[in-house]
C-alpha cells in the first residue's frame, strides 16, 4: 500500500490460540471508507457476528487511528475503538484524545489493531514496531489505571502509549471505562468490560518508524495557513491557561490556578486540556490527580458532593477503578430511590447510600468495582437494577436511553434544558449517550439564527441544505429544523473521526470540510474533493448504522424518555417553550428523512445503500 | 554552530511533540518522534528536554511549539 499518511498494516491478534500477525490494508478500504473510524466500523462488518455476546471471546475490539495522526496537523491524534458494548448490546464506537497512543500506534507501523479472543489468564499486549507479544500480566491485575501505567512506563520505558483498564473493567462493571495514557476516557458504554473479558489489562505500544505525507508541499502550504490562524486566534493563550475551564467555568479561575500543577496535550494539539491537579487542602491535602479535564473533576459538585476537593477526590477514585462518573452518579441516585421507596431492603445497603457523602460514595464505587454485595447488581447499571427489581422500579427510575442515562436534560448531569442537536443527538448515537458525535451552534444558548450559516457552511452543509435547516431565514422569522441539522452533524463527526482529528468544539473550529478534504487529499494522495468526503462520511455513519440494524436496533429504541417532558423538560431552543414527546418525533423523522433512513423503522433505505454502495456489505 | 540558541521552558511543556514531530520531518522528510534532534521527556509532573548531539540548533522545534516552551534566540556570536 502507497499511501501517505497510512502505515498500511493492521495487527491481528488472537489472544485464545496467543497467535499474531499482521496483514496489509486493503487500500479499497481506505478509499471507499476513508481512515480511521470508517475503516474500523468496515472491519467490525467482517469481525462482528451478529448476535453474538459483548463480553464472549468472538466479540473483537478494533482500535484505529485515521490519516492524518501522527503528522503535525494540529490536533490529530484522536483514537477509536470499534466493538460490541455490554450495557446494551450495541456496536459502537469509543474515542479518545489519544494522549501519544495514537502516534505511537502508527510509528510501531499499524493503522489498526484487531483483538479478538479471550487470554487464559491476564495479559498486556506489548507492541514495539514488528515485535508483538503477548506477556503474563498476573501481577498488574488488581491494580488502577493509573498504577498499571506507572508499572508499565517503568517496566519498559518511555515514550510509550498504554489503553489500559481498571478494577472495573477486570470485574466487568457495565460502565467500565479504558483509559489511554492514563489520561483520556475510552467507552463510557463498557468497553472496559469487554478488555476485561478478554483478561486484557492492557495495550502498551512504541514505535519507531515513520509517517509520510503524499504531497509535502501542498501540506506545508495547507499548514501554514492553519498554524497562522491558531497562531493568531486572540484566545490562544486563555485557552491554553484555562483548559475546559474556559468555556465551563465550574469552579473560579482562581481557585483553579492555585490547583492548577501542569497541563498536558494529546500529541500535536495546540489546545491541551489534560489537567494534573492537587487537592489544597482537607483530609486529602497534597493528592495529585491526573483527569481528563478540570472540568471533569469538579462535576460531581452538580450531582450532590457539594465540596470542589471532595468531587475532586471522587472522580480521581473513579477514574483509577476505571468507571464512567455520570453512569456511576446515576446508579447509585437510581438505588437511593429504591432503598428510599423499600424496594431494595435497607440491609442491602451497608454503608447507606448518600450522594452527598464521600465516605459512602467512596465505599460504593470500591463495591461496584469488586462486584460486592449489592455491588454486584449495581455493576450491571440503570437497565440490570430495573431488570433484578421489575416494574416498580421501572416506575421510579431515571431517565435512560438504550438502557444509559442521558448526560443532559431533565435529571441528568448537566441540566441545559434547550434541545439542541447535542441533546437530541444522545437518542440517536448508537450505544447510547455520550458527547462527541452531535455538534453544532446550538452547543451554546440561544444563539441568534443568523450566525448559523457560517458555521454549518464550515462543518460541510451544503448551501442546498441550509434552507431546508433553517427555513425563512430571510424573512426575519427562521426557524430551526434540530433534527435535520443532526445529519450535517454526525457527517461533521465523521469526517473528524475518520481523518484523526479532535471533535471538540474547542480545536476543530479551526477547521472547515473543505480544509479536511485537502489535508485527506495532501497527506493520502488520494483525490478527495469535498462532496466526496461528505459523500464517504455518510457511507461510515449509515454502515455504523446497518450494524445495529442487524442486531435488532431500531426506531423503538432512539424514542426518548417520558422525564424529558412536562414543566422540568426539555424545550424548544428558539422558543423556550416546553416541547411535547411529538414534536421529538417529529424531530427523528426529520432526521431519518435527511439521512435516507426509513422514519418508520430507523433503518436505512434499501435505495439509500444502494446510493452509498453498501447494500451488498 | 547554528545561528540560534534554543531556550528552554520545560514547565510550559505540555508534551505534544510538535517541536519532535516537526524536528524529524525536516531531517529525515516523515514524522518520526524517535528520530527527532529534540527529545521531550514528559511524564506526570515532570518533563525533560534534551536534544541530540546531530542538533545544529536550526530553531525548528521552537518555530513550531505553540506554549512557549521553546524559544528561539539569535545566538551570541550573530548579534
Amino acid at each position: 500500500m502507497n499511501l501517505g499518511g497510512f502505515a498500511g498494516r493492521i495487527l491481528r491478534v488472537d489472544l485464545s490460540s496467543r497467535l499474531v500477525r499482521t496483514e496489509p490494508l486493503d487500500p479499497g478500504f481506505a478509499e471507499d471508507f476513508l481512515g480511521g473510524l470508517g475503516i474500523s466500523l468496515r472491519l467490525a462488518r467482517e469481525r462482528i457476528k451478529p448476535g453474538i455476546g459483548a463480553l464472549s471471546a468472538e466479540n473483537p475490539i478494533i482500535v484505529g487511528v485515521g490519516p492524518l495522526v501522527g503528522t503535525n496537523v494540529p490536533a490529530s491524534s484522536r483514537v477509536y475503538a470499534v466493538s460490541k458494548f455490554p450495557s446494551n448490546g450495541a456496536i459502537g464506537w469509543c474515542g479518545g484524545g489519544g494522549m501519544t497512543f495514537g502516534c505511537l500506534l502508527k510509528c510501531a507501523g499499524y493503522d489498526h489493531v484487531v483483538i479478538e479472543g479471550r487470554a487464559a489468564e491476564a495479559v498486556i499486549l506489548r507492541i514495539l514496531d514488528d515485535h508483538v507479544e503477548i506477556a503474563g500480566a498476573r501481577d498488574l491485575w488488581g491494580k488502577g489505571v493509573e498504577e498499571t501505567c506507572e508499572a508499565l512506563w517503568a517496566r519498559f520505558g518511555r515514550p510509550a502509549g498504554i489503553i489500559c483498564v481498571g478494577q472495573a473493567g477486570e470485574n466487568l462493571v457495565s460502565f467500565s471505562m479504558a483509559y489511554i495514557d492514563g489520561f483520556s476516557t475510552l467507552g463510557r458504554g463498557g468497553f472496559g468490560a469487554v478488555m476485561g473479558s478478554k483478561n486484557l489489562k492492557a495495550i502498551f505500544v512504541q514505535g519507531t518508524k515513520g509517517v509520510s505525507v503524499s504531497d509535502r508541499k501542498h501540506y506545508k502550504e495547507l499548514l501554514q495557513g492553519l498554524m497562522g490562524r491558531i497562531r493568531d486566534y486572540p484566545y490562544l493563550k486563555e485557552w491554553q491557561e484555562m483548559g475546559l475551564m474556559k468555556s465551563l467555568e465550574v469552579v473560579p479561575p482562581e481557585l483553579y490556578r492555585r490547583i492548577k500543577k501542569r497541563r498536558l496535550a494529546c500529541v500535536s494539539c495546540p489546545l491541551g486540556d489534560k489537567d494534573i491537579v492537587e487537592i489544597p487542602q482537607g483530609p486529602h491535602a497534597g493528592q495529585i490527580i491526573c483527569s481528563t479535564s478540570a472540568v471533569n473533576l469538579f462535576t460531581p459538585s452538580s450531582m450532590g458532593l457539594r465540596d470542589p476537593w471532595e468531587a475532586a477526590r471522587i472522580v480521581s477514585v473513579l477514574d483509577g477503578l476505571g468507571m464512567d462518573m455520570f453512569e456511576f452518579f446515576g446508579v447509585l441516585g437510581f438505588a437511593r430511590t429504591l432503598l428510599d421507596n423499600s424496594i431494595i431492603p435497607r440491609s442491602e445497603a451497608e454503608p447507606d447510600i448518600l450522594l452527598e457523602s464521600l465516605p459512602s460514595l467512596e465505599a460504593w464505587a470500591g463495591k461496584i468495582s469488586r462486584r460486592e454485595g449489592l455491588g454486584q447488581i449495581l455493576a450491571e447499571g440503570l437497565h440490570g437494577l430495573v431488570q433484578e427489581f421489575g416494574e416498580r422500579a421501572r416506575r421510579c427510575a431515571p431517565p435512560m436511553v438504550k438502557g444509559m442515562l442521558p448526560y443532559v436534560g431533565p435529571q441528568a448531569p448537566l441540566r441545559w434544558s434547550l434541545l439542541g442537536t447535542m441533546e437530541l443527538g444522545q437518542l440517536l448515537e448508537p450505544r447510547g449517550p455520550h458527547v462527541a458525535t452531535s455538534g453544532s451552534p446550538t452547543y451554546f444558548a440561544r444563539r441568534p439564527l443568523e450566525v448559523f450559516p457560517k458555521h454549518l457552511t464550515r462543518m460541510g452543509v451544503p448551501p442546498e441544505a441550509l434552507e431546508g435547516i433553517l427555513p425563512g431565514l430571510e424573512t426575519g422569522q427562521g426557524q430551526i429544523r434540530v433534527g435535520r441539522l443532526l445529519k450535517y452533524s454526525h457527517r461533521w463527526f465523521t469526517i473528524l473521526a475518520c481523518l484523526g482529528i479532535c471533535a471538540r468544539a474547542q480545536v476543530n473550529r479551526f477547521y472547515d470540510a473543505g480544509l479536511c478534504a485537502r489535508l485527506y487529499e495532501a497527506v493520502t494522495g488520494l483525490v478527495t474533493p469535498l462532496e466526496e468526503l461528505r459523500f464517504k462520511a455518510d457511507r461510515v455513519w449509515t454502515l455504523l448504522r446497518m450494524l445495529n440494524v442487524r442486531e435488532g436496533f431500531h426506531r423503538a429504541q432512539d424514542s426518548p424518555p417520558a422525564q424529558w417532558f412536562g414543566l422540568e423538560g426539555f424545550k424548544d431552543y428558539l422558543s423556550d417553550k416546553p416541547l411535547s414527546s411529538e414534536e421529538v418525533e417529529a424531530m427523528l423523522d426529520d432526521y431519518y428523512r435527511e439521512q435516507g433512513w426509513d422514519p418508520r423503522t430507523g433503518a436505512p433505505k434499501r435505495e439509500r445503500l444502494v446510493e452509498l454502495g453498501i447494500a451488498d456489505l | 554552530m547554528g545561528k540560534f540558541e534554543i531556550e528552554v521552558f520545560p514547565e510550559l511543556c505540555t508534551g505534544c511533540l510538535r517541536c519532535q514531530l516537526s524536528c524529524s520531518d525536516l531531517y529525515t522528510g516523515a514524522f518520526a518522534p524517535s528520530q527527532a534532534r529534540i527529545r521531550i521527556m514528559s511524564g506526570g509532573l515532570n518533563c525533560e528536554v534534551h536534544f541530540t548531539e546531530e542538533c545544529n540548533k536550526c530553531g525548528v522545534c521552537a518555530e513550531n511549539c505553540l506554549y512557549g516552551a521553546l524559544r528561539k534566540v539569535r545566538a551570541e556570536d550573530e548579534r
